[in-house]
């Protein structure tokens, strides 16, 4: 049963198109039922994310049908025309699919290399799948492995480590300095568009008190309104808050500084020289850069934040080289299991013909036996066959690649005649193959925990 | 004996260091259990040297330097489960090592004279060395307060950056260090002083006992830093950094003291 991935990305689609392929916004769970109802593939996880809209599916028969029909799909769901979304499409098979998935949940595909959110969306996909019915034992087992190897990626390298964007930076910093956020109080100097942002992500982070001061107090009221339960306060007042200050964001349109070095020294003292971050996110700038020169205060500028968040990115990429290997583990271990699988119809059809040479013998021999007698014919032959079948299955389950699983199934196959039975993929009927899959899960569980 | 925990302890000390650069769990885990047994073989050792003796050894330089070791890691554990910070480990287990070196490669002879008999004596010298184990580890986060804030400060957040807490962590935990130690200094001199009046005087160090001696003036300098650090330094803006510096200062003349005055130089205090 092939493993198969169909999608599109950030990587190979524009933002226009991939707005139009949400699964989100027209409905996941009708897709994965539709996705089922259609007979197009046995199992079905469908990744939609803003960045990426892919379907994760076991399928039978002929890969490149199956993707054909699963292309086909996305565009009827969708109602974009075939033409505009084939050029965009990317697919894989088998492991590859291991391998994507793997490196998606690590955070290696996404826009920004190492962003935590991915593994989450992962995560959800296959819950919404699992409560639709349409995740079954490859694509749980396959989910579940994306998930360990999300977690590793993050645990064992630095991939998601620094601030990569300037407000997450200015939290950042402002962690490293005051620690806890909370209880702080942000001055914002200044009523434009920038300052409201950082204050808001700063809000957003736990900082309970936010003033805000500009040359006109109506800006500053409207300014504070606007991100709810801040204050403004008039600029003559501009010392006094600054002296209860923590962090001090700066953002005015002045052509001049505002704050010199002179100017912060004589709020110092009075502060009993309390640490003081100055976010200067103003051009030109707001603070004298000698007042950085200050014990206990410390003041970034638009360029030193953005210096530290390119610094995090180069960080980030000297970790891919890492998780990528952590990943082509995660995948060769997944690869393991998948094979385990192959011989599932074997190791399914010799437990199958010892079992009926057991029942006929013991039909025909154990007919006139008394019936507690006759029960214990029954257990011991049972016991019999599962300590003789336990060596052959473990050396199939355990076969280290395709060709010596196919060349063990071969020679058990001749040997034991059991080609008529199930070894043969073609020759079963859909219940059969229901059949066979129950009764082999839980034996293949209880080799995974082993 | 002194020589199994000083190997436990440095192999605690490499892994710590390992853990701080490159910041695993499972390493981090290691380094603690390493330490936990390093403590737990030196626990055992002074407590079988208890026994022998009858007291704590702490009646000549290399057992209480190895007594004050056994503290400063006690304490540091306590600090480590409190704060789940393993950071200041790689610190930490430096000074350890080096300190422990002394008791394994020179061990003292624990021999009580009648004059060391007493409660008032345990208390003055487990309080003091109480108090300089604090002061190590306020050394020691206040070293590693100047490593961040100068990081921060030059605008190159890197190496400490990524591996150390905040710096209003450190400041707290140098603060309370500093406070405790100040506690049992002010204890540990009080009842030094209480004890050398009802000495008997015919014994050479007990007439030695002045202000004159360096031991005792010193300690004296010493109280009188860390006083100022724990009362005045905040209050004129000597906060953060300087205070940190302090620290240093402060715990280093607790090591002259503790080292080679005790070897070479004092007459009051060669046990």
């Amino acid at each position: 049963m092939p493993l198969l991935l169909v999608g599109v990305s950030h990587r190979t689609a524009p933002v226009e198109l991939r707005e139009r392929l949400d699964f989100q916004a027209r409905g996941l769970e009708q897709a994965l039922h539709r996705l089922s109802e259609r007979n197009l593939t046995q199992e079905a996880v469908v990744l939609s994310t803003c960045n990426r809209a892919e379907i994760y599916a076991v399928h039978e028969g002929d890969p490149d049908t199956a993707r054909q029909h699963i292309v086909d799909f996305i565009s009827r769901f969708h109602e974009v025309d075939r033409a505009l979304l084939a050029p965009h499409v990317y697919s894989a098979g088998d492991l590859e699919v291991a391998r994507h998935l793997f490196r998606v949940s690590a955070g290696l595909d996404s826009l920004v290399v190492g962003e935590p959110q991915i593994l989450g969306q992962v995560k959800d996909a296959h819950t919404t799948a699992t409560s639709a019915h349409t995740s079954g034992p490859v694509l749980n087992r396959l989910f579940h492995a994306s998930f360990a190897a999300g977690k590793r990626v993050r645990t064992e390298t630095a991939l998601g480590s620094g601030a990569v964007s300037i407000s997450f930076a200015a939290v950042a910093l402002s962690r490293k300095i005051f620690g806890e956020l909370k209880g702080r109080s942000v001055l914002v100097i200044g009523a434009g568009e920038m300052g409201k942002l950082t204050a808001l992500h700063m809000k957003s982070q736990g900082v309970q008190q936010v003033t805000i001061v500009s040359r006109t107090l109506s800006h500053a009221a409207r300014t504070a309104e606007a991100i709810g339960g801040a204050s403004a306060a008039p600029w003559e007042e501009l010392d006094t808050v600054l002296g209860a200050a923590d962090i001090v964001i700066t953002a005015t349109g002045a052509a001049s500084p505002i704050l010199t070095k002179a100017h912060i020294e004589t709020v110092m003292r009075p502060r009993r020289h309390r640490p003081l971050f100055i976010i200067d996110i103003a051009l030109p700038r707001d603070v004298e850069a000698a007042a950085g020169e200050l014990e206990q205060v410390f003041l970034y500028n638009i360029d030193d934040l953005q210096a530290t968040v390119r610094e995090n990115l180069a960080r980030r990429t000297g970790e891919v080289q890492h998780a990528e290997t952590i990943v082509g583990e995660e995948v060769e271990r997944f690869g393991a299991w998948l094979r385990s699988r192959g011989a599932i119809p074997t190791v399914v059809a010799l437990r199958q013909h010892f079992e009926n040479v057991r029942r006929s013998e013991l039909n025909r021999l154990a007919a006139n036996l008394p019936p507690d007698t006759r029960q214990r014919v029954d257990d011991i032959s049972r016991l019999l066959i599962e300590k003789l079948l336990l060596s052959p299955t473990e050396q199939l389950k355990t076969a280290a690649d395709a060709e010596t699983v196919a060349l063990f199934s071969d020679a058990l196959t001749r040997l034991f005649g059991l080609s008529a039975s199930s070894s043969d993929d073609t020759g079963t009927t859909t219940v059969d193959r229901d059949n066979v899959r129950r009764r082999v899960e839980p034996f293949v569980r209880r080799n995974t925990k082993g | 004996m002194n020589v199994i925990p000083l190997a436990l302890y440095a192999g605690a000390l490499v892994a710590y260091i390992w853990h701080f650069t490159k910041r695993q769990p499972t390493i981090g885990r290691t380094a603690t259990t390493l330490l936990m047994l390093a403590a737990l073989a030196h626990t055992f050792l002074i407590g079988m040297e208890t026994m022998q003796a009858g007291h704590i050894p702490v009646t000549n330089a290399s057992s209480a330097i190895s007594t004050f070791v056994w503290l400063l890691v006690l304490s540091y554990l306590y600090t480590e489960m409190t704060t789940e910070e393993r950071a200041m480990g790689a610190f930490i287990l430096p000074l350890v090592v080096a300190l422990q070196t002394i008791p394994a490669l020179h061990p003292g002879v624990e021999d009580r004279a009648d004059v060391l008999q007493g409660p008032l004596f345990g208390i003055h010298v487990s309080s003091l060395l109480f108090a300089y184990a604090s002061f190590a580890l306020a050394c020691v986060i206040g070293i590693t307060y100047v490593l961040l804030f100068t990081e921060i400060k030059a605008k190159h957040l890197g190496f400490f950056y990524a591996r150390l807490p905040s710096l209003q962590v450190l400041d707290t935990m140098n603060q309370r260090a500093i406070a405790v130690g100040w506690l049992f200094l002010t204890i540990g001199l009080i009842v030094g002083v209480v004890w050398a009046l009802q000495a008997p005087g015919y014994d050479p160090r007990v007439q030695a006992m002045s202000l004159e001696d360096p031991k005792i003036f010193v300690a004296f300098v010493c109280w009188g830093v860390y006083s100022f650090e724990a009362f005045a330094a905040r209050r004129i803006g000597w906060g953060g950094r300087r205070a940190a510096y302090l620290s240093a200062v402060g715990f280093a003349i607790v090591l002259l003291n503790f080292v080679p005055i005790s070897y070479f130089l004092t007459r009051s205090h060669n046990f």
